[in-house]
């Protein structure tokens, strides 16, 4: 083992997160307030509400991720626009009654492949292919899939009977496991720095696991909710973190026009709060199963 | 900027704190009668690196730089021709039959020397360059093997950050870079690009530069004036990580203090360094001495001192110092892109091939070479084309392509040659010190890698999409001049930097080495300074430091 | 010169003055470049005439009504004294190199052409340079100076670094300027931030 060498300068990086961390969680806790206060009584229909706010988040996360991530791309390819084209219009069906909405949910289902299809062949085409550097800094293999579980969540929350939510728990389980590696590849790149970089690659792994166990264990469930509310606590303290990491960065938010881009993500992170949140959706209904 | 060169910043107490616009950190000061443990001269690679290891092992330390304590979050502008104080223009003569361009090419002047201004290029020797007369047949052995100094390249790594590779295609296998690669550039795929279609391996170069935060350092913004100062302090040059750390740790820094002349005592050891700040010669009372001004000043400081017990200067009874004196060649090939480059985007040298450091097959000569992609400013750039015989409307419309040029640098290893050489000159400087004169020419071995680098390039860059190609030549870094060895008859220092010659006197920087190998020379430096700081804080546990 | 062509014909890095590209710092030293041009100190009147006709030779600017201008800044430097850090064997100080070897253009002119060389028409102006710059001088204009070492190290050189520092240099080769606190996102190939020059294909 090396010694570790005495650092030249230092920021109260503990301080910024537990301050960070403080603040999610007060929004955190207002918001999970009204939310269990409107929580219907039917399993099914807090499923159906659960599978719907996390399709509106993740959509959100999309519109805004893939409009500065493809901007970044100088929307080079006329596709690029099709993401947050489609994630607005999923943004819209998960808000009103549309009879469309099975039509776009299944089309962003398709496009979120189709891009994670696109990305792929990007960074195959490009000098050192699949290597690190691309993996790091070319267009991110995982994002796009985003989008098809927004559409997921959307479907799901029309056909309860086709997905009950025993079907639905792994796939968010896989939702949250994707968007940790996400998370940890980015976070790995930032040679986490901080050690508050470490959350988004512990939490949701440990969440997801319980999430997937949940769909036939009700017990499991029970264990899962907590997990989950931190899950969904990391999506909120994400963006509070991320835009400290843009303050901190050279010329800070004056810099915006160029740290929006480089410096950390902030529409990132929510896609923790929308897994989440379907998942929490469904545990009423995984724990009366027993 | 302009108060810096003007003014001692490091003084009464306290040091400009390099990461806070406008403030100070506490500094210890000595004064010139109280003998400190180490008066260091130079505060670059070598001697800004070992202030902090020593100061850090406990002992007192005053380091001197002739030149100022920059803040780079205030002094740095972005603009080649406002930068030109952080290179030593002090006048030195060069000759020989391949003379070297000095200055702003491979010197600094300031707290933390080149590595201020340098293109951050992280990467380690060859294993094999350190045995390279006994492994491969040529050049020189070091003292030292690879693996001693391996947990010091480690530990240089670590201090600064270095961000690289997940994977770095040459050398013996190693721990992961502390911080990870940063995005390449245009002018780096273009490299990338044509060494993949000839089938060679291509990386995208360890950085001294942060590719995420560290402590009060910003990332890197890839602003592109990493040769003209780093203004965001991404850069992890001497100045913003060994010389706070040394600071922290009890270390006076003397900005604007030039060290003329090492004093020596009756019994032939070294009592101290003569200064001069302000205009005023002073004298600092020292137990050691360690010469770190870089394989030029180094061995003038060393030739200065000369006095009735050492008449041709210090630690030269073999009359070595000042020989043996390396550069890199750096021929340089260049070309037109259809597609825009752009190169003075982010780091100049982000992407670079090591092919020709560890593949020794069908080379007509002994060595090696590395070459990286580049990334000229436009007056650089500019001079590069003058240098070409281009003036008139012909450089003046040449000049517009220059979003479309993209060019690769040879770092080409020269062999240790007796009579390529630092001596003085008769005339003297503003100092009243005697200059010195740089003398350099290739060997037939040397002609041969630059014309088989030259091809090399051409091919990599061609395949790489570049049409109209032509050659610059050039040089970069330098090293040697007081080498190190295992015998005291043919080196001039052992392999912990002490001259055979008086015990109390030490070098360390790249004066030290005996061959030059085929990669930028500061972090070896540095793993160098490392390694003796650890080395001198042993014997002095033991009792072997005041032999 | 006429036929000189821009890429960049609508772009200009001045525009980027109060974005976060440009610092204080920056902004100081460039003003100065812009409004503090220095008056003559070193050269003599006859010097510095003579060298602004070769700076118009060596930069033509025929399209600008006022040309960035070139002489007040070596002016300013042989003033100075600011030297590039060395010099090669057989080469004078900065100072007495270029004395030297503006004495050596105008004596090559009278010698040649039996004139003064800024009353030569440009292509002989640019005959004799080519000249210089190759070493076919008449040794006894120069002294021991070497004729070609000078055009190339000193005169070619300070020439194109002064016009290059120039902000108008930089916008006509597209060039992204200063750039701190705000450096640049897109750095691949055929990649441009909104703040960087846009280039016109014609």
């Amino acid at each position: 083992m090396p010694k570790p060498v005495p650092e030249p300068s230092r920021r109260p990086l503990i301080a910024v997160g537990l301050g960070g961390i403080a603040a999610a969680g007060l929004i955190g806790a207002a918001a999970w307030k009204l939310w269990r206060r409107a929580e219907p009584a039917d399993p099914g229909k807090a499923a159906e509400r659960g599978l719907r706010a996390g399709a509106a988040i993740l959509s959100l996360a999309v519109l805004l991720d893939s409009g500065i991530e493809h901007y970044r791309g100088e929307f080079k390819n006329p596709a690029m626009f099709v993401a947050p084209t489609l994630a607005l219009a999923t943004l819209g069906m998960t808000a009103v009654e549309d009879e469309a909405a099975p039509y776009v949910f299944s089309a962003a289902l398709a496009v979120g492949a189709a891009g994670v299809g696109f990305h792929s062949y990007n960074i195959g085409k490009r000098a050192g292919g699949f290597d690190m550097l691309n993996l790091f800094y070319a267009a991110p293999l995982g994002a796009p899939a985003a989008l098809s579980l927004a559409g997921l969540f959307g479907l799901a929350a029309e056909h309860p009977g086709i997905a009950a939510p025993a079907r639905i728990a792994p796939v968010a389980a896989l939702a949250l496991l994707g968007t940790a590696a996400e998370a940890g590849l980015l976070h790995f790149r930032g040679a986490f720095q901080n050690p508050f970089m470490f959350a988004p690659v512990t939490l949701p792994p440990l969440a997801a696991a319980v999430t997937a166990a949940s769909s036939v264990s009700p017990e499991a469930a029970q264990v899962a909710r907590p997990l989950l509310l931190g899950t969904a606590l990391l999506g909120i303290a994400g963006p509070i973190f991320h835009s400290y990491g843009i303050h901190r960065n050279m010329g800070g938010w004056h810099n915006w026009s160029q740290m929006i881009l480089q410096g950390p993500p902030l529409p990132a992170p929510p896609a923790f709060l929308g897994i989440a949140l379907a998942a929490l959706g469904l545990l009423p209904a995984l724990e009366r199963r027993g | 900027m302009f108060d810096a060169i003007d003014q001692p910043r490091a003084q009464d107490g306290r040091a400009p704190d390099v990461f806070r616009p406008g403030a100070w950190v506490q500094m210890r000061c000595y004064d010139d009668s109280e003998q400190v443990d180490f008066a260091i001269v130079g505060t670059g690679a070598g001697g800004g690196t070992l202030a902090a290891k020593l100061a850090e092992a406990g002992f007192s330390v005053v380091a001197f730089d002739a030149g100022p304590f920059w803040r780079p979050l205030e002094d740095f502008a972005s603009d080649e021709a406002a930068q030109g104080d952080l290179y030593w223009t002090d006048e030195r003569i060069s000759g020989g039959a391949d003379p070297i361009q000095l200055g702003s090419n491979n010197s600094g002047r300031g707290v933390g020397g080149s590595t201020v201004h340098y293109t951050m290029i992280a990467l380690r020797w060859r294993p094999d360059w350190f045995k390279s007369r006994s492994k491969l047949g040529y050049g020189r052995d070091w003292p030292l093997s690879f693996e001693e100094l391996e947990p010091y390249y480690e530990e240089a790594e670590e201090s600064l950050k270095i961000s690289g590779p997940v994977r770095y295609p040459w050398g013996k296998r190693r721990k992961r870079y502390p911080y990870r690669e940063h995005p390449v550039n245009a002018s780096g795929l273009v490299l990338a690009r044509g060494c993949e279609r000839i089938g060679i391996d291509w990386s995208p170069l360890p950085l001294a530069t942060l590719s995420a935060p560290r402590g009060m350092a910003h990332p890197c913004v890839y602003r592109g004036f990493c040769k003209y100062g780093c203004s965001t302090n991404a850069k992890q040059s001497v100045l913003v990580t060994f010389v706070p750390r040394a600071i922290a740790a009890g270390a006076e820094i003397r900005d604007l203090a030039m060290v003329g002349r090492i004093e020596m005592g009756k019994d032939g050891r070294a009592t101290g360094v003569s200064y001069n700040r302000r205009g005023k010669w002073r004298q600092q009372k020292a137990r050691h001495v360690v010469v770190a001004g870089y394989a030029i000043e180094t061995p003038r400081l060393l030739l200065n001192s000369a006095c009735p017990e050492f008449p041709d200067g210090l630690a030269n009874d073999n009359g070595l110092v000042g020989t043996h004196l390396m550069t890199h060649s750096g021929p340089g090939v260049w070309g037109v892109l259809d597609e825009e480059i752009r190169s003075y985007k982010a780091p100049p040298c982000m992407a670079g091939t090591e092919h020709w450091n560890y593949s020794d097959e069908g080379k007509d000569f002994h060595g090696g070479y590395a070459f990286m992609s580049q990334g000229p400013l436009p007056t650089d750039w500019a001079q590069t084309l003058a240098a070409r015989g281009l003036w008139g409307a012909a450089l003046r419309q040449e000049m517009t392509r220059y979003n479309h040029t993209a060019g690769l640098v040879l770092v080409g290893e020269t062999e240790p040659q007796a009579h390529n050489r630092v001596e003085l000159a008769d005339e003297k400087d503003q100092y009243g010190l005697r200059i010195p004169r740089v003398t350099f020419s290739y060997s037939e071995n040397d002609r041969r890698l630059i014309e088989h680098g030259r091809k090399s390039m051409h091919q990599v860059l061609a395949a790489g999409g570049a049409h109209q190609l032509w050659d610059t030549h050039d040089t970069s870094h330098l090293m040697g001049g007081c080498r190190m060895g295992d015998d005291p008859k043919d080196s001039v220092v052992d392999a912990d930097g002490r001259t055979w010659a008086i015990p109390n006197l030490w070098v360390c920087d790249g004066s030290l080495f005996p061959n030059s190998g085929g990669v930028n020379p500061s972090l070896t430096i540095q793993a160098l300074a490392c390694r003796i700081g650890d080395r001198i804080a042993e014997m002095a546990k033991r009792g072997e430091l005041d032999r | 010169m006429s036929g000189f062509k821009t890429p960049y014909p609508d772009y200009d890095v001045l525009k980027k003055w109060d974005t976060p590209s440009w610092n204080e710092q920056t902004r100081a030293v460039i003003k100065r470049r812009l409004d503090e041009i220095p008056e003559r100190r070193f050269l003599s009147e006859d010097e510095w005439t003579l060298l602004e006709a070769i700076a118009a030779r060596l930069m033509p600017q025929p399209e600008r009504e006022a040309p960035v201008p070139i002489v007040p800044w070596i002016d300013e430097k042989l003033a100075e004294d600011r030297r590039p850090g060395y010099r090669y064997v057989g080469m004078p100080p900065m100072r007495e190199a270029w004395r030297q070897g503006l004495a050596g253009i105008a004596g090559e002119a009278r010698e040649r052409h039996g004139t003064d060389f800024r009353d030569l028409e440009p292509d002989a102006q640019d005959a004799l340079l080519g000249a210089v710059q190759r070493g076919e001088i008449d040794g006894r204009q120069w002294g021991d100076l070497p004729a070609d070492r000078f055009f190339s190290e000193l005169l070619l050189k300070e020439i194109v670094a002064v016009y290059y520092s120039h902000p108008a240099a930089w916008s006509e080769i597209g060039f992204g300027g200063p750039a701190s606190p705000r450096g640049y996102v897109r750095l691949g190939l055929d990649e441009r931030d909104p703040w960087e020059a846009e280039e016109q294909h014609v």
